[in-house]
């Protein structure tokens, strides 16, 4: 059996079993318990899009999950809407306030974007507290379980719904971020930047994920409301969305599992912190065992006071708890330590944890197949003509310094054209002008007849501009196998829906590109890594795989920004002969490297910036022999 | 007409200079470190809260340097115990961490002092002094002129002494002021210190005019931040103006519309700041560099 079978087995019994629990507990009170885990999975699931994926704190999804709770509850009790109906319409609802929402927070991140979803979920809740006429305001409004199609829905019959619409969350979220959406979403977290230069939007992306991340939250509110038959503003606070976040990142991030453990301990810890004989026996065994381990690591790495301090901390806990007769006034401290340790202690979660220590312990993955192509044509059919790249007098300033003046040359198809120049000459300049990133003040940029200048960042990288960049720009925390994948992200004809649906074209397209990919990687030397984390690559394979990256986007020309920098020689051998095999390939190519050996081996031409004008431009051998060259990079005679 | 508006002028200058003070808390930790604290609406309640406990003991007035020590050393245990760690690993996780720092806060001064709004004894005549038509409270005078003469002190104390200069250096460049032997860990640290010893400073200012509790600070961290943002998180002057302009949308909101919706203007504010403006009126643009 393989372990695909067995996973999807596994997943079967355990969706099975869940929808068996209204048999076993005849208690309606654990039903509705596990109802409401069900409902706060799938609110993970949109969160963790948010903070998992695109790596973003949300403080606001409380006021999401407020919204989509209203709009059910509003339109079933005061509209007569059927709730499958108020359900879809709570998820789109909230969707829509998910893409205003991400608005302000396109340009930001960090704590600025925490604090716009903040005061987000803020405004919300005024605004539902005090627009009384409509949501009763403060007086709550009370949403009795309706009747579907004449059927009175109990406990039981409501947590089968809510188990069916978790499922399907389940597996349209696995879908997605197991998709180019996913990936894009993830790439963000990396570098927005280098997302815009493979021609995937940063801002698109952030937008859709705030929609889809909403619609979860939205659906999850109007199963809420109806799951708790009453809610008033306040039920739906700051304090909420701290449990979402400490749930989501002690159950573990980017893991579906993890958010459904998440969800657990978010319904469970309110109601032991009520339990105060059972708090206190929890209490004793989470101090054991934080002891436990603490003695383990002083065993296995010698003494380090830090190691101690959680299982201090929980003692202080348990014997806080032995002289109170209750907790819950204590709640948001135990809230407070749960989420400090989990940040210091145990980042990746519980359960990425677990799985991080079974990979380790099942040793390294499978070692990947090589492509062996020779040449990158081969790899990816040519979809654009080849074109000259053309730079009239381009000028960019900062402030009152020109970074780059007047600069004039053209890039012929075909060739490999070096820009070379001593420190500071705005060699860099030029290709952060040439992609987008900074806007020239004056002049004018075109790729054949088509004007760069005024285009964004990611239009210049789908008309077929690709880069490297200086200070290597990956995405650290995928594998290098998605990193390239990225890159074939425009190559994609399957939507969101073909995703969500699994369809045929989006698996047969997902088995063509990651084919492409591992051939690429194959092509730049990387294939027998491509499972690895981006990160985890030594410095010059980092390089390699920008290129790799850079390459998928079938580019019609490749600007290289010091690919050579921070190589050994050995290292710099390598680049040299897939930079031929590139250029034999037919891909246009500016090169900018201070490496005068690679510069030579590879140019057709050669243009040399000092403070950012062009003081010679002409074939290689002509060009190292121009005495103002030979200023430029020595000084002059009279100053030596 | 002319005196409600001067009225309504006067308690938005008030509440402004008050955003100003805190948002100038959050821009002395930005710009050492490009972190703030989450939970500094709590930093704020807490001393308000300590301060409540002195006056009885020591007066008003001495309760006033009291607090703002207390604030300091808040200050540096946040920076070691929610900050520090993030920021060598640079990860984002110091958002989280002040945030738990700061829930941890207000539960425990929740059992302190308990859930109830307490009243703030005032040290000034509690009858308004009318001018013109306008009629202001001697502690809304106060409330203007200590945190002015606050923000003039950090200024003073940012440009004219070197410890200020070790702090302007490392907001300028972290790295190269560490190669200066600059122990930038000490000033961020320091920026902690002093950031919530104005939170503090700013509590038991607007304490005699609200009350305080140990919810009392939330919204007004946010508001602050609104104004830091919207003023440019590493402009003082623009903290002042991002206060100013922000407590009188919500003076003048409170009035004309309606007391429920005085948070949101403070609050749309800072959404359209970010969306069309994320430097701020008085912030720089600096070039991406890759």
């Amino acid at each position: 059996m393989s372990q695909a079978t067995a996973l999807t087995l596994a997943a079967f019994a355990a969706f099975t079993g869940l929808a068996l629990i209204p048999f076993a507990l005849h208690n309606p009170y654990y039903v509705h318990m596990i109802t409401l885990v069900l409902v706060f999975a799938i609110v993970l699931f949109g969160l963790d899009l948010i903070v998992g994926y695109v790596g973003e704190i949300s403080l606001g999804h409380f006021g999401l999950f407020a919204i989509g709770a209203y709009t059910a509850g509003l339109l079933v009790v005061k509209a007569g809407m059927p709730l499958p109906l108020a359900l879809i319409a709570a998820g789109v609802l909230t969707a829509i306030f998910g893409a205003c929402l991400a608005f302000p927070a396109l340009r930001t991140s960090g704590p600025y974007f925490a604090m716009v979803t903040l005061a987000f979920g803020t405004i919300a809740l005024v605004v539902l507290n005090e627009w009384a006429d409509l949501t009763e305001g403060a007086r709550g409004l009370a949403a009795p379980k309706p009747a579907i199609a004449g059927l009175k829905l109990d406990a039981s019959r409501f947590y089968w719904m809510v188990c069916g619409l978790f499922v399907a969350a389940w597996f349209v979220v696995g879908r997605i971020v197991a998709s180019p959406y996913g990936r894009a979403f993830q790439a963000l977290q990396g570098s927005v930047i280098a997302a815009d230069s493979v021609g995937v939007s940063g801002v698109g992306y952030k937008i859709l994920a705030f929609t889809v991340s909403a619609a979860f939250t939205g659906l999850a509110g109007g199963l809420y409301i109806f799951s708790e038959e009453y809610v008033t503003p306040q039920s739906f606070n700051f304090e909420m969305t701290i449990v979402f976040l400490l749930a989501l990142i002690v159950g573990g991030r980017r893991n579906r599992l993890g958010a459904l453990l998440g969800a657990t301990l978010a319904v469970w810890l309110p109601n032991l912190l009520g339990d105060i004989a059972t708090f206190r026996s929890m209490a004793i065994a989470s101090t054991l065992i934080l002891l436990g381990i603490a003695l383990w690591k002083l065993v296995k790495g010698g003494f380090r006071w830090t190691d101690w301090i959680p299982s201090l901390v929980s003692l202080g806990v348990a014997v806080l708890s032995f002289r109170l007769a209750t907790m819950t006034e204590q709640r948001l401290t135990i809230f407070g330590l749960i989420l400090l340790g989990a940040i210091v202690y145990l980042p990746e979660g519980i359960v990425g944890s677990i799985s991080a220590f079974i990979g380790a312990h099942r040793g390294a993955g499978k070692i990947a197949q090589a492509g062996s192509a020779d040449r990158v044509d081969l790899l990816l059919p040519r979809t654009m003509a080849a074109a000259s790249l053309t730079l009239h007098d381009v000028t960019v300033r900062f402030g009152g310094l020109d970074a780059v003046r007047r600069l004039t040359t053209c890039v012929e198809p075909g060739t490999v054209h070096g820009l070379i120049g001593p420190n500071g000459a705005g060699k860099s300049t030029v290709i952060n002008t040439l992609t987008g990133l900074y806007k020239p003040d004056e002049g004018t940029i075109a790729l054949g007849d088509t004007l760069l200048a005024s285009a964004h960042m990611v239009d210049i990288a789908r008309l077929g501009v690709a880069r490297t960049f200086q200070n290597v720009q990956l995405f650290g925390q995928m594998t290098v196998l998605q990193n390239v994948l990225v890159g074939r992200h425009r190559s994609y004809r399957s939507n969101l829906l073909d995703v969500m649906l699994a369809t045929a074209r989006f698996r047969r397209e997902e088995v063509e590109q990651t084919e492409r990919a591992r051939q690429l990687l194959g092509f730049v030397g990387l294939g027998e890594q491509a499972d690895q984390d981006a990160r985890s690559l030594p410095y010059g394979k980092q390089r390699l795989l920008e290129i790799a990256r850079a390459l998928a986007t079938e580019p019609r020309i490749l600007l290289l920004d010091e690919p050579a920098a921070g190589l050994n020689p050995l290292e710099i051998a390598d680049l040299v002969e897939i930079l031929r095999k590139i250029r034999a390939s037919g891909v246009t190519m500016l090169l900018i490297e201070h490496h005068m050996d690679v510069i030579m081996a590879l140019s057709d031409r050669i243009t040399v910036l000092d403070f950012g004008e062009r003081i010679a431009e002409g074939r290689p051998g002509d060009v190292v022999a121009d005495p103002r060259v030979i200023e430029a990079y020595l000084g002059s005679a009279a100053a030596a | 007409m002319f005196g409600v508006l001067s009225q309504v002028l006067v308690s938005g200058i008030s509440l402004g200079t008050i955003y100003g003070l805190i948002a100038f808390g959050y821009q002395l930790t930005y710009v050492t470190s490009r972190t703030v604290n989450f939970g500094q609406g709590e930093a704020l309640a807490a001393g308000a809260l300590v301060g409540l406990s002195l006056v009885p003991f020591v007066g008003f007035w001495a309760m006033i340097p009291l607090v703002v020590t207390f604030g300091g050393l808040y200050g540096l245990v946040i920076e070691k115990i929610a900050v520090a760690p993030s920021l060598k690993s640079k990860s984002e996780g110091w958002i989280l961490a002040t945030i738990a720092v700061g829930i941890i806060v207000k539960n425990v001064a929740q059992n302190i002092w308990g859930r109830e709004d307490l009243p703030f004894p005032s040290p000034l005549p509690t009858t308004p002094i009318q001018i013109g038509s306008a009629f202001i409270m001697p502690a809304e005078i106060m409330i203007i002129a200590a945190s002015l003469a606050l923000m003039a002190l950090v200024e003073v104390f940012n440009r004219f002494t070197l410890l200020g200069q070790a702090f302007a250096a490392t907001a300028d460049d972290r790295e190269a002021a560490g190669l200066m032997a600059i122990d930038t860990g000490k000033v961020i640290a320091g920026s902690f210190a002093l950031s919530c010893a104005i939170a503090a400073y700013a509590g038991v200012l607007i304490a005699p005019i609200t009350l305080t509790g140990a919810e009392m600070g939330l919204v007004l961290a946010l508001k602050g931040f609104a104004a830091g943002v919207l003023g440019g998180l590493s402009s003082g002057l623009g903290a002042v103006v991002g206060g100013l302009i922000i407590g009188l949308a919500e003076a003048t909101t409170a009035f004309y519309i309606s007391t429920g919706y005085k948070e949101v203007p403070g609050l749309l504010i800072l959404l359209a700041a970010l969306a069309f403006k994320p430097e701020g009126l008085f912030g720089k643009v600096l070039p991406q560099k890759v």
